[in-house]
């Protein structure tokens, strides 16, 4: 009621320069969407165009001469296969282990009486400020024989200090006497930590794991810095080298006789993709997974950047 | 005796299992922490990986490495890096501001909510998506916005955009805007709600307007956070986005566009002189350190904020 009241009377006071803001204010905010969003639609009815006609450019809107067969070359390409399953793995692994890391770690902080708890917490923190560099660290991938290894994607990464630190804060605004009246009941550390910091910290464990999925999903630079063997390629560096080098020309020579065969069960007439449709279809198929689930966990993504922010 | 009497002993007593819960953390930070700052001191040594002790035995060489500091091209680099991080973030950090001050005047609630949700869509795709859309569009052929736009209403020749080096500098500027103008908006949205209503309410009794509000309350209100954002913005001014400079440039504009995270990464990844772009990741490391360390002591005197 006091709200309507209030918008009611905003809206009497509204001037007529309010008003003309007001519309610039919305017709800006359109452009910016289309922005924000067009780059996307392109890419998607470019990837379903036929290669040569799209080639001819003008298509702005919607596919010209609709085709399937760029997907079908696409996804008969078997580096993105494993380079599939070794992404997955990778959001899978790496999010869990580094969550479950930062937790324990986090439980263990929020013990203001634990012996020690001062020096941990600067040993902790110290890298942040001075850490390694692109050689130093590469050297130490290196000789722990991560060079070509599935762990450097999970390993290297998976406790950050900062998590943790959030994650802490989060423990400490949880009421002590659950965890007491449970030691009280003889429960041990470990039974605490999983019935109850595991229970109560849901809200921020999914926002970090979501943190996490995405950018194990986005992430080059393990693959470009530390991985030379086909079978560990990710999904981001196999969409790399097709943009950036002539792996698009592989694509469809590799797969001319077998998406062919495909196609021609189909019953499409068969048009082989130029490299760039296969480009555009590459793209899709990396990018828009994440986009398509992202707007129904953005509340998470938008509450674990606050967690962090608001406790400080 | 034992079973009965838990509490404060006991607690103390089996409280080593909390060392347990420390233990993958301690020994990931000393790994991937630790070793590979003390493995900077390869930038004092001529090493060799093939020397013993993981090539630390290498001879030790003093600042040899260090006579990049003598040389005009680390200069020509080091300026560029610093050009290149401090336009965009002349661009960026301002506009993310002037966003989340446009969305906080909508007054539709569900259309600020899908315009908020629609600007944070390409903080979720990689650069690698990003610099292929860029390919794209600033194409030279008949596929190329860009150019199509250029040529038929300005009646300019159509260019290769990716090949020219002074393209490369607006690319990062207007690339940054798309991909992180909207995210970064959010921290912003969050201090923008801790501004108390009543504040306002009493404002509009005193008959300030729109402009007297932003001016008088929701400005002030965002000044904590904005300072703890700028720290850590001119923190990184020495070093540039590794991710977003590797995949736009091309071997075409490489030279013209070197910038140290990417002679790093050249000259000691791909070419493998260990040692010299060690010093020069350390120089930089150094440098970074020194200006965050400053600008958090400047605004705390100013602005009573900081970070540590």
């Amino acid at each position: 009621m006091k709200n309507f009241h209030q918008s009611y009377q905003n809206q009497i006071k509204r001037s007529v320069g309010e008003r003309v803001f007001d519309g610039f204010n919305i017709i800006f905010m359109i452009l910016m969407s289309v922005v924000m969003l067009y780059p996307f639609w392109y890419i998607l009815i470019y990837s379903f165009n036929k290669g040569e006609d799209a080639a001819r450019g003008g298509i702005w809107f919607w596919p010209r001469a609709f085709t399937t067969a760029n997907y079908a070359y696409v996804l008969s390409y078997p580096d993105l296969h494993t380079a599939a399953l070794v992404t997955v793995a990778r959001c899978l692994a790496g999010p869990l282990l580094s969550v479950a890391i930062c937790l324990m770690a986090a439980f263990a902080l929020s013990k203001r009486f634990l012996p020690g708890r001062r020096a941990i917490i600067f040993f902790l923190m110290g890298p942040m400020f001075i850490g390694g560099t692109v050689v130093s660290n590469y050297i130490v991938i290196a000789k722990m024989h991560l060079l070509n290894n599935f762990l450097v994607y999970i390993l290297p990464g998976a406790f950050g200090y900062f998590t943790a630190v959030i994650m802490r804060s989060f423990i400490d605004g949880l009421p002590n006497d659950l965890q007491d009246s449970a030691m009280l009941d003889g429960a041990g550390y470990w039974t605490v930590f999983w019935r109850i910091i595991v229970p109560l910290t849901k809200p921020c464990i999914a926002a970090f794991l979501f943190f996490s999925v995405v950018s194990n999903w986005l992430d080059l630079q393990a693959n470009l810095l530390y991985v030379t063997k086909r079978s560990l390629y990710t999904l981001q560096y196999i969409m790399y080298m097709v943009i950036s080098s002539t792996e698009a020309n592989n694509i469809i020579n590799v797969n001319s006789t077998n998406a062919g065969a495909i196609i021609t069960q189909l019953n499409q007439s068969h048009s082989i993709p130029t490299p760039q449709v296969v480009q555009m279809a590459i793209m899709v198929v990396v990018t828009f997974p994440i986009l398509l689930v992202y707007p129904f966990f953005q509340k998470y993504f938008v509450k674990g950047m606050l967690t962090g922010a608001v406790k400080e | 005796m034992g079973r009965k009497v838990r509490s404060p002993r006991l607690k103390f007593a089996n409280i080593q299992v909390l060392y347990l819960f420390l233990a993958p953390a301690l020994l990931l930070t000393l790994i991937f922490g630790y070793l590979p700052m003390f493995s900077n001191i390869i930038a004092f040594m001529d090493y060799k990986i093939t020397n013993p002790m993981f090539g630390l035995a290498s001879p030790f060489v003093g600042f040899k490495w260090f006579s990049f500091l003598k040389e005009g091209w680390f200069y020509e680099i080091a300026g560029r890096t610093v050009l290149y991080s401090f336009m965009t973030l002349l661009f960026g950090f301002p506009a993310s501001l002037i966003l989340a001050l446009l969305f906080n005047e909508l007054r539709n609630q569900v259309f600020k909510k899908v315009v908020q949700t629609i600007s944070y869509v390409p903080n979720f795709v990689s650069w690698v998506t990003t610099a292929g859309l860029v390919y794209l569009f600033l194409s030279v052929d008949s596929t190329g916005l860009v150019n199509n736009i250029a040529q038929s209403v300005f009646h300019l020749p159509r260019q290769s955009f990716m090949q020219n080096p002074n393209a490369f500098l607006p690319i990062l500027i207007v690339t940054n805007l798309w991909k992180n103008v909207g995210w970064g908006t959010i921290l912003y949205m969050a201090a923008l709600s801790t501004i108390d209503e009543q504040i306002y309410e009493a404002a509009e009794v005193d008959g300030a307007g729109r402009w007297a509000k932003l001016v008088h309350i929701t400005l002030p209100g965002l000044i904590p956070t904005f300072c703890i954002l700028l720290i850590f913005a001119l923190g990184g001014l020495f070093s540039v986005n590794f991710d977003q400079v590797f995949n736009l440039q091309n071997s075409v504009i490489r030279q013209d566009v070197m910038t140290i995270n990417l002679y790093t990464y050249y000259n000691g990844i791909v070419n493998g002189n260990y040692p010299i772009s060690t010093a020069v990741g350390l120089f930089q490391g150094v440098v970074s350190f020194i200006l965050i360390y400053s600008v958090n002591k400047v605004t705390r005197r100013l602005a009573d904020t900081g970070i540590f």
